[in-house]
């Protein structure tokens, strides 16, 4: 990724393709965020892990997540890309919905009961980063080469 | 495991239950030639028997261990006559003309019988009954059918209908019309052809026979009576309905001339005036099952495929009681493998049981659940005898009893075991000392002192707090207690690194100095704060080390430091919206935290709660359910009331037998899986349950689900394993073992339904969703479920019977309507804001998912008895109370106004006193004045009519030893204590908006119909 837009910015000083850059770097920022809660829900399931520990490492990540989704979507806002903006609004306004009912955190009294759901919910934003990710991607090698074209 | 198997349990006469348990495979494994000589299915699988297994089956007499009775399963499954069974059980064995379980055995099996029995009285008398009592038991089989049992498969026995079937009913009839007085009274526009197989229609009054479903289902089919069944006229109904009628209960609903309403009587309705009754069937198909009382199955036939599965509406799963109380002489064997280690499954850890089977002259041994051959290890060998049995069997209870406890070596500890503990939490802030609260608990636990279990083990510690969190050093060799204050409540500490923590023995000077001084010391706080999240906190930190069993006595809400609640609860506008659920979930994470803390360190809490202002019980009780105990709540605790009920459940609370630090698992054979598990615990991995503190009034469901999409086995083994501490120091494992048979028809899983377990655990879910939805959701869910079931049992019998409008249902599940009914009105799940506090629905909630069956059943529908007779007729004796009080049904029409009431759920008395009872005996009971509080009046007078009063409330109560029902006296009409206590509560009539019995009826009718 980090080559990529290296070379590309070496060869165009364009600010579309830049912007694709960074949108990038904190796309792929949020992955390390989402996989190691499914890892360690798939341990608790398979008691590799007991739920305290499991329910304090997930806790753990689980605001990072959430702020840097956010710091994702103001850079969106501010740089203009209102596609982008509005396909991970729904990710926004979930966190933020669960933030304010204060159930954005695993309750480790409760963790086996919602394993499923939990799992589910973590390998949909999983799912939905990679496809913002992907498009992300596309866009920026899509500029690039209309940069070169020109 | 294997078809025969099933098979031969069936073939098991009903009465035999005391046969020891191995030894009842032994008729059928040497009755095997005697099968084999009929042309029966079960010829095949003698032959194909491997050599191994060969020398189990010696043509001659056999007496058989469990093993070899198990184990053609294994080889000779695949004979095809026990494939699955397309409609009915009994169909499996078409030309098999032996009697199922719990028919009348046609007059030609007991020639079959006998010679097999002959041989089998040669075992040791010790193990085996004598034969002749096993042949003597037959002739009062034909009658078993009274028992109201549904038979575990019923079949009508298909070849030789017993000729002296139609002497039979007579004999019949007085048993059950006296159980069912009411119920040959409906008569109706549905007497079409069936109207009789149910229990509950009666023909016309000439003929008074309500033909329970069992019975008929026992009748034979002779030819005369087949095509139509007609049996509304006064002619008495030969067999004839039998071949007709399918076992099923009905109930006619539907306008009938000359009735204005509905058309359903209410006297017809089916109601549980004796209790709990369990399904025998399933004990007696596997006689070295477990009790009942430890185990019990939401129904015995466990479906054989998901489809099946997703027809059984109701929930499929166990009530578990690990450590339920065994009455007298049933004491749980205690086994120590001193040498050889704990014989376990290599591969799934199942504990040996009486279902293993030996094999390789005893050198093996297969678990009856993953099916693995383990090594039998040298110390634990015991050469087989011809019929495969050890020759040791005797001498190994874990052989031939379900139900036995293993002392666990070291490697079954993390530490050393502990001893028992118990830390007191109390608050000391005005209310506790105005209400007598305080002097009580000092008092009781000052008297239970000698009576804790674990004897010089045990250690014990205190810590009080209003404003500020008060330590006690108790070492021994001080002779009063120090006292020491800490205010810092932002940052906890401990003021002293032990001693806090003594043991009882030693520092029992000081102890008794405390308690005798612990009221005087308050009595003049005036302080109304309570930093209970603090203090929390710091016992906490004192019991960390050990663990064990805290008590807290919290008598205002929690106001300052860490974990502070709100008044909350009085906002009548958050009922009926999205927001009520959150007022019965814990307010602060604080609590689920601390919970989840604690379990983490062994520490179970007991939560005794007694203000008459909201405490939040929602909360608070967190504490109780993810440790494993339990929640007292006494709103608005006065000494003078509520002395004795406090006493008393403390008292138990601290004597009785306790297991510690205990983790309990079940397993299951393969294809089945637990899938959730619900009541007072942690979960520490998917299928472990963290219980910190165990006791004989603690219950737990769990729900299973099928893994594969079809089951091959024909037995599913459950097994029960509690891993704990005894108060002895001695490390144990309580394993409970049971068995069930696989069946491919939905009707045989109705039949063998329990509805006791399955209540249960409707309740218990129904609890868990009214935390994360509306009441009205969770009751409707309820209703629901009873709808669907019943409509699924509809289908599978509309079809072939013409049922009409009758509404009809399993004679298994006949009370499931009504504990659904009692379940909506019970006091966790009614009404709204007004129909019960939310702290005392919240009590209602926790105590609810801790609830053995028994208990709950009881509390769903409590008993109403009428007493005034027995206390006039003087000449009675005590022995009679039980025949002269029956139950009566739980409606406002069952009382008398000149009758003396008691109503007894279990948690409290109450006694109603009629307006127009004699004022003589009105005078005996409760003194001169009519006027008198009834709230305060004292029912203890010195003459014969109180004290045999006060004779049947103590009979009541030592029913039930696990909670003291208070008694209250009520007088017709008092508003509004009659209306709270009594009326609210009677489960049939319609209160406040919900429905009555009747109505409850037609709307399940009415949605099954749609």
């Amino acid at each position: 990724m980090c080559c990529i837009y290296i070379r590309e910015s070496l060869h165009t000083e364009e600010k579309e393709v830049r912007d694709g850059g960074d949108t990038c770097m904190a796309t792929v920022l949020l992955h390390p965020h989402s996989s190691p809660c499914c890892r360690c829900l798939s341990d608790l399931e398979f008691d590799y892990i007991n739920p305290y520990d499991s329910a304090s490492r997930i806790n753990f990540v689980i605001l990072p997540e959430f702020i840097t989704q956010g710091v994702l979507c103001l850079i969106y806002l501010l740089t203009g890309h209102w596609m982008m903006f509005l396909l991970s609004l729904p990710y926004l306004y979930y966190n933020v919905r669960l933030y304010t009912r204060n159930q954005h955190l695993v309750d480790v009294t409760e963790i086996f009961n919602q394993l499923n759901w939990e799992k589910k919910q973590r390998l949909f934003k999983l799912g939905y980063l990679i496809f913002l990710l992907f498009i992300t991607l596309f866009w920026m090698i899509y500029n690039a080469l209309e940069d070169d074209e020109m | 495991m294997g078809p025969e198997n099933s098979n031969k349990a069936n073939n098991y006469p009903r009465p035999t239950a005391p046969f020891v348990p191995p030894q009842t495979n032994s008729p059928f494994t040497s009755s095997r030639p005697v099968i084999g000589s009929q042309p029966s299915p079960f010829t095949p699988t003698s032959a194909p028997t491997p050599p191994t297994t060969s020398p189990s089956y010696p043509p001659g007499p056999v007496s058989g261990s469990s093993g070899p009775a198990f184990r053609p399963v294994q080889t000779g499954r695949p004979t095809p006559p026990y494939g699955p069974p397309t409609s009915g059980p009994f169909q499996r064995f078409p030309t098999q003309p032996f009697p199922l379980s719990s028919q009348p055995p046609p007059p030609h099996t007991s020639p079959v019988v006998q010679p097999i029995s002959s041989p089998i009285t040669r075992p040791p008398p010790s193990q085996f009954p004598p034969m002749s009592n096993f042949q003597n038991r037959q002739p009062p089989i034909p009658t078993m059918p009274v028992n109201g049992v549904p038979s575990s498969i019923n079949g009508p026995p298909m070849q030789q209908p017993p000729p002296s079937i139609g002497s039979t009913h007579p004999a019949v009839r007085p048993a059950q019309t006296s159980t069912w007085p009411g119920y040959p009274g409906v008569q109706t526009s549905s007497a079409a052809p069936v109207s009789n197989q149910g229990g509950y229609v009666a023909p016309p009054p000439t003929s008074s026979v309500p033909f329970s479903s069992h019975q008929v289902g026992y009748g034979p089919t002779p030819p005369v009576a087949s095509p139509l069944g007609m049996y509304g006229g006064p002619t008495p109904p030969t067999g004839g309905m039998a071949g007709l009628v399918e076992d099923f209960s009905s109930l006619s609903i539907g306008s009938m001339p000359g009735s204005y309403d509905a058309g359903l009587d209410t006297k017809v309705l089916p109601r549980p005036l004796e209790g709990d009754v369990e399904p025998t069937s399933f004990a007696q198909m596997y006689p070295m099952n477990c009790n009942s009382r430890y185990l019990r199955l939401t129904t015995s036939a466990i479906p054989n495929s998901q489809s099946l599965v997703s027809r059984w509406h109701l929930p499929l799963g166990a009530v578990v009681c690990p450590l339920a109380e065994s009455p007298e002489g049933e004491e749980v064997p205690v086994i120590n493998f001193a040498t050889t280690g704990i014989v376990r499954c290599r591969r799934c850890r199942t504990y040996v049981n009486p279902y293993v089977t030996f094999t390789d002259g005893g050198r093996k041994w297969r678990c009856n659940i993953c099916a693995l051959l383990n090594d039998v290890q040298n110390d634990y060998f015991a050469s087989l005898d011809s019929n495969g049995r050890r020759v040791d069997l005797d001498q190994h209870p874990e052989l031939t009893k379900g139900c036995v406890e293993f002392v666990a070596p070291a490697e079954y500890m993390v530490r050393p075991p502990m001893p028992p503990l118990y830390f007191f939490l109390i608050d000391v802030s005005i209310y506790s000392v105005k209400s007598g609260m305080l002097e009580v608990i000092a008092e009781t636990i000052k008297s239970c002192l000698d009576k804790l279990p674990g004897s010089t083990r045990t250690q014990i510690g205190f810590i009080t707090f209003d404003s500020t969190i008060h330590f006690y050093n108790m070492k021994s060799s001080l002779t009063q207690p120090q006292m020491m204050v800490v205010s810092d409540l932002d940052d906890i500490f401990i003021p002293l690194p032990d001693d806090l923590l003594v043991n009882l023995s030693e520092s029992r000077t000081v102890v008794d100095a405390f308690l005798d001084s612990l009221p005087s010391m308050f009595q003049d706080n005036l302080n109304v704060e309570s930093a209970f999240g603090p203090a929390l906190k710091a016992a906490f930190m004192v019991m960390s080390q050990l663990g064990g069993k805290l008590l807290i006595f919290q008598s205002t809400l929690p106001s300052l430091g860490v974990g502070r609640l709100r008044l909350r609860g009085d906002d009548i506008r958050a009922y009926g919206t999205d927001k009520e659920n959150a007022l019965r979930i814990p307010e602060d994470p604080f609590y689920k935290q601390m919970a989840a803390d604690f379990t983490k360190f062994q520490v179970a809490v007991n939560v005794y709660a007694f203000s008459d202002k909201y405490t939040d019980i929602a909360s608070l009780g967190t504490l109780a359910k993810y440790t494993g105990g339990q929640v007292y709540y006494y709103p608005s605790f006065q000494a003078a009331i509520h002395k004795d009920k406090l006493r008393h459940e403390l008292a138990r609370d601290l004597t009785r037998e306790t297991a510690w630090e205990a983790v309990m698992r079940i397993r299951c054979g393969k294809g089945v899986r637990f899938t959730s598990y619900h009541g007072n615990f942690m979960l520490r991995s998917t299928d472990l349950l963290a219980l910190p503190a165990v006791d004989c009034d603690k219950a737990y469901a769990m729900q299973f689900a099928l893994e594969e999409t079809l089951l091959t086995t024909q037995i599913v083994y459950f097994q029960v394993a509690l891993l704990h501490t005894s108060s002895s120091g001695e490390r144990r494992i309580r394993v409970h073992t049971a068995a069930a048979s696989v069946v491919a028809d939905l009707g045989e899983m109705y039949r063998q339904a329990d509805t006791g377990a399955i209540v249960s655990l409707l309740g218990r879910l129904a609890i868990e969703k009214s935390l994360s939805y509306k009441l009205e959701e969770a009751r409707n869910a309820i209703q629901l479920r009873i709808v669907k079931a019943l409509k699924e049992y509809r289908n599978l019998y509309a079809v072939q019977h013409r049922v009409g409008t009758r509404m009809i249902y399993p004679e298994s599940l006949k009370y499931l309507p009504l504990y659904g009914l009692a379940l909506t009105k019970s006091t966790a799940l009614r009404g709204g804001y007004a129909d019960s506090q939310l702290d005392e629905r919240c009590a209602a909630g926790f105590t609810m998912m801790a609830l053995p069956v028994k208990k709950m059943l009881k509390l769903l529908y409590p008993s109403l008895l009428r007493v005034d007779g027995y206390l006039l007729e003087s000449s009675m004796k005590a022995d009679v109370f039980e025949k002269v009080c029956k139950r009566l049904p739980l409606a406002a029409e069952s009382l008398d106004s000149r009758g003396i009431y008691i109503y007894d759920d279990g948690f409290r008395l109450v006694v109603w006193f009629g307006q127009m009872l004699s004022p003589d005996v009105f005078r005996n009971l409760v003194g001169e004045d009519l006027a008198t509080d009834f709230s305060r009046v004292s029912l203890v007078r010195d003459n014969e009519m109180s004290r045999k009063l006060m004779d049947i409330l103590k009979k009541l109560r030592g029913a039930d030893a696990s909670y003291y029902p208070l008694c209250h006296l009520v007088r017709q009409g008092e508003q509004p204590r009659e209306g709270y206590l009594l009326l609210s509560n009677l489960v049939e009539d319609q209160v406040g908006g919900m429905n009555s019995y009747v109505d409850w009826i037609l709307q399940i009718h009415r949605q099954v119909q749609q």
